[in-house]
């Protein structure tokens, strides 16, 4: 059970998160919502811990993940795996080595070093790749895929990692609509056939709808929805994405909010 | 008269008309003819100070005059065998100089660059020491290396290397700085560690260009390699300023024309590597 | 939950192993390859270069102890009097740097006002006749292409010592670049103005007064200036073959073992050079700027 205890992030003088409080059961699948800038995206990569809050604690089970460093750190970010809406690939590298780069967490220094990846890994890599018909690109460099050949890689990457739970970033901001659902399938399969939590950032109501089984809203910064898709009221929703943010929250006055996620793109990791 | 002076108001008039015009065409004017005065000034102090006597112009031109039909037909004084040796010295010079140069500055740059640097202190003081050597010609650190290693083209591999080392290190840095951050944020976000994400995701994106630099270095190390002989550092450069202290100008010509074939080559080959080297990475 | 993952028989995963190892292969051999050039040609580099490497190993303290001689023994307790020990012949350096710098500005004046002249001829939008442009490119060729040092050695030879050869050369070489840059700008420039003031009836010279000159002017300055900060530098070492400046003395200081007046000449030369490389970069952003606002 991962929990979220008042996690705040701010990036300067602006608040990107702040105060959030989540409870999250194995096993889900569940869409967090709302405007461009509302703090989603830095959610997600709070969670993974790509960048440290600088108020509250992440906890999983009994373990508090804001306090993880080191080799525990990178093992939970092995066990959180993301996906990103750029898919951030490493263009100049094959596919395969993009999806091994999954395994980065699992192999012994000296051969993640020097590239030298053992046929099991190897043999991994490219059974996650065939589970999205990717197979036969394994050889071709990932920059010469298309938008959506290339998050399917991405996803095979996460896959490899074997995560507990996977953080989507708006996996499907950069796609188009047959690729997206492709995309969407292959999150929902990973969700249902290996029982593995998906946290989904997206843009799309109706997507949102149809895939999730719980979802979370958020403005400016705070989490202002949390329930089953059904419970999403017309009227709620057009609060969630028609009012400006501050007036959603009452208090908290209006925040720029289109540079929030701007500010967490840049953010460099400690 | 002309038509248009019926009808078009005198320069005065106009200018009467429009003072704030008038003003600016002014301070215009008075500021070019203030910098011309400065660097006319400037340029006649420098003749005084350095002592240039007119004299002295006319009789070098004549003497020029003299020296450049000298080099007519260019002749290679019967050693063409040991000028190719010392062209090969030249390349080879060229050649080691670039690749010692750029071994050593690969992993200094990493310090040196905003986005791998440990610290900003080691940060300023890596970018501090590349400014310094390459505030330094390659021909300064040719004849210092000369005094540590002796006469011979070792002197100018070393004195090649560690001026171009400077140079790399502010190239290679900010070759590392433009990279795309999200690559690295995919191997992090994996559970890799930060060597691991510059393994994976930097160094990929920089290899090819840092290796379209080094190809137009070793361009124009060649160039430096035909004259650190002078120096007594090796290469072309030291039958060169023999030819020249001996008055053989034909063979002076010959060697000339032996350095423009010879870049002119180089730079050919490379540019045809370069395209090569970048053409398959984007 | 690998396991769960590893659904795929054992032969599919080998065929498509076998299939990434085909296609990978070649790269991989490519990659050798060049490695393996690499490495024929640094050793024969190493052959015609001398390098020996045990003989460096062996005599690396040499290499060490030449750098510890060369710096001034500088005590707390006595600073200024080792300074001024050190320094001995400051105000001797300091004329020798100021002739550097203004041979330097000589050179660039004569490369500038030579490249000016030329460049109008050598743009294609501006030439006034294709063979006198076909010349003047291979000229400016030339005098880029033969290193200043080269023409200061000849110089020397028909001049004699002094500054005078060595503003010739750095003069000459600054020719050489100045005029390829300058040729660049013009052929960038709108050419709207130039047809508007050849529509008035305006000759070559009036068209480039008027249409040309004013859209170049800042680049060209820019750089003027930017060759200026390469000329200093250069400036620093042709005294070596007798053309002036500084160089000269640094020459005797090395030849002659004189160890600590190479660590002061050098530091003021390093000073000099990175001061002149941030005066001039300030003046060319304050240009690029005046350009942009235009």
């Amino acid at each position: 059970m991962l929990v979220l205890d008042g996690v705040s992030r701010r990036f300067g003088s602006m608040t990107a998160v702040s105060g959030v409080e989540l409870t999250i059961e194995p096993g889900g699948f569940i869409g967090i919502i709302g405007r461009s800038g509302a703090g989603k995206s830095t959610l997600l990569r709070l969670i993974n811990r790509l960048i440290d809050p600088t108020g509250g604690r992440i906890l999983h089970g009994t373990t508090d993940v804001t306090a993880l460093r080191g080799r525990a750190l990178r093992e939970w970010r092995a066990r959180s795996a993301m996906i990103f809406q750029q898919f951030n690939l490493v263009g100049r590298l094959d596919v395969l080595t993009n999806v091994l780069i999954g395994r980065l967490a699992a192999v012994p220094a000296w051969r993640a070093l020097s590239g030298l990846w053992s046929p099991a890994d190897k043999a991994i890599a490219l059974s996650a790749l065939e589970q999205f018909d990717i197979a036969a690109l394994a050889a071709q460099r990932a920059d010469s895929l298309s938008g959506g050949q290339q998050q399917r890689v991405a996803i095979a990457r996460a896959l490899v990692q074997q995560p507990d739970r996977i953080l989507a970033d708006e996996p499907i901001a950069s796609l188009d609509p047959r690729n997206s659902r492709i995309v969407m399938d292959a999150l929902l399969r990973i969700n249902r056939h290996f029982s593995i939590t998906v946290i989904c950032n997206l843009h799309s109501l109706d997507l949102a709808r149809s895939y999730c089984d719980r979802l979370i809203g958020m403005a400016a910064g705070r989490v202002v929805f949390d329930g089953a898709p059904a419970a999403l009221t017309d009227a709620a929703a057009r609060d969630l994405y028609g009012l400006e943010a501050g007036d959603v929250m009452g208090a908290e006055p209006a925040l720029p909010a289109a540079g929030a996620v701007a500010g967490a793109s840049v953010a460099a990791p400690a | 008269m002309t038509p248009n002076r019926t009808f078009l108001p005198s320069t005065p008039e106009v200018l009467a008309r429009y003072p704030a015009l008038a003003a600016a065409a002014r301070r215009n004017q008075v500021w070019a003819a203030a910098w011309l005065i400065a660097a006319l000034a400037l340029t006649v102090f420098s003749f005084w100070s350095l002592g240039i006597a007119f004299g002295q112009i006319r009789s070098g031109l004549s003497q020029l005059g003299w020296l450049v039909a000298q080099m007519f037909p260019p002749s290679t004084g019967s050693h063409f065998p040991l000028l190719l040796h010392a062209m090969g010295e030249t390349l080879a010079i060229a050649f080691l100089g670039t690749l010692i140069a750029a071994t050593m500055a690969f992993p200094v740059s990493f310090l040196a660059a905003r986005n791998t640097t440990p610290g900003t202190v080691i940060h300023f003081l890596a970018r501090r020491c590349f400014d310094t050597i390459r505030g330094v010609d390659v021909l300064i650190w040719a004849l210092v290396f000369v005094g540590v290693v002796g006469l011979g083209p070792f002197a100018g591999i070393l004195a090649i290397a560690v001026s171009d080392a400077g140079t790399f290190g502010k190239l290679f840095s900010e070759t590392l700085e433009t990279t795309d951050r999200k690559p690295i944020d995919g191997v992090l976000s994996t559970g890799g560690s930060q060597l691991l994400a510059i393994r994976f995701a930097l160094i990929p994106q920089v290899l090819p260009v840092m290796l379209s630099q080094l190809l137009y270095y070793f361009e124009s190390n060649v160039r430096n390699a035909t004259i650190i002989g002078i120096v007594g550092a090796g290469g072309i450069g030291l039958q060169l300023s023999e030819q020249i202290r001996t008055y053989d100008f034909d063979q002076v010509a010959f060697v000339i024309i032996m350095i423009l074939v010879t870049v002119a080559a180089i730079d050919w080959v490379c540019g045809k590597l370069r395209f090569h080297v970048i053409g398959r990475s984007t | 939950m690998v396991s769960g993952l590893l659904s795929l028989p054992q032969e599919r995963v080998d065929q498509l192993l076998a299939t990434y190892a085909r296609a990978v292969a070649r790269r991989r051999r490519q990659f050798y390859l060049v490695l393996a050039v690499l490495a024929l040609l640094a050793t024969v580099a190493g052959r015609y270069g001398e390098v020996d490497l045990a003989y460096l190993l062996q005599h690396f303290s040499n290499f060490t102890s030449y750098f510890g001689r060369i710096l001034p023994t500088l005590t707390f307790t006595h600073f200024a009097a080792d300074m001024a020990d050190w320094y001995w012949n400051l105000s001797g350096w300091l004329k020798l740097l100021v002739d550097t710098i203004l041979i330097a500005y000589l050179g660039t004046l004569i490369g500038t006002l030579g490249a000016f002249a030329t460049a109008f001829l050598t743009a294609q939008n501006t030439a006034p006749n294709p063979y006198l442009l076909f010349a003047v490119k291979r000229f400016h060729e030339f005098c880029r292409t033969v290193p200043d040092i080269v023409f200061a050695l000849l110089f020397v030879a028909a001049f004699g010592l002094g500054p005078l050869p060595g503003i010739l050369a750095i003069g000459i070489h600054s020719l050489g670049t100045l005029g390829k840059l300058f040729t660049e700008v013009v052929e960038n420039i709108d050419m709207k103005p130039v047809e508007g003031v050849r529509s008035t009836g305006g000759n070559f010279v009036e068209t480039v007064r008027f249409a040309v000159v004013p859209q170049v002017l800042a680049n060209f300055a820019s750089y003027a200036l930017l060759r200026f900060e390469i000329n200093v530098r250069s400036g620093t070492v042709i005294g070596f073959v007798g053309a002036g400046g500084i160089g000269q003395d640094l020459f005797v200081a090395i030849r002659k073992f004189y160890y600590t007046d190479v660590s002061a000449i050098l530091l003021m030369i390093i000073v000099t050079v990175v001061l002149f490389d941030l005066i001039s970069e300030r003046i060319r952003h304050h240009l690029a700027r005046l350009e942009s606002d235009r």
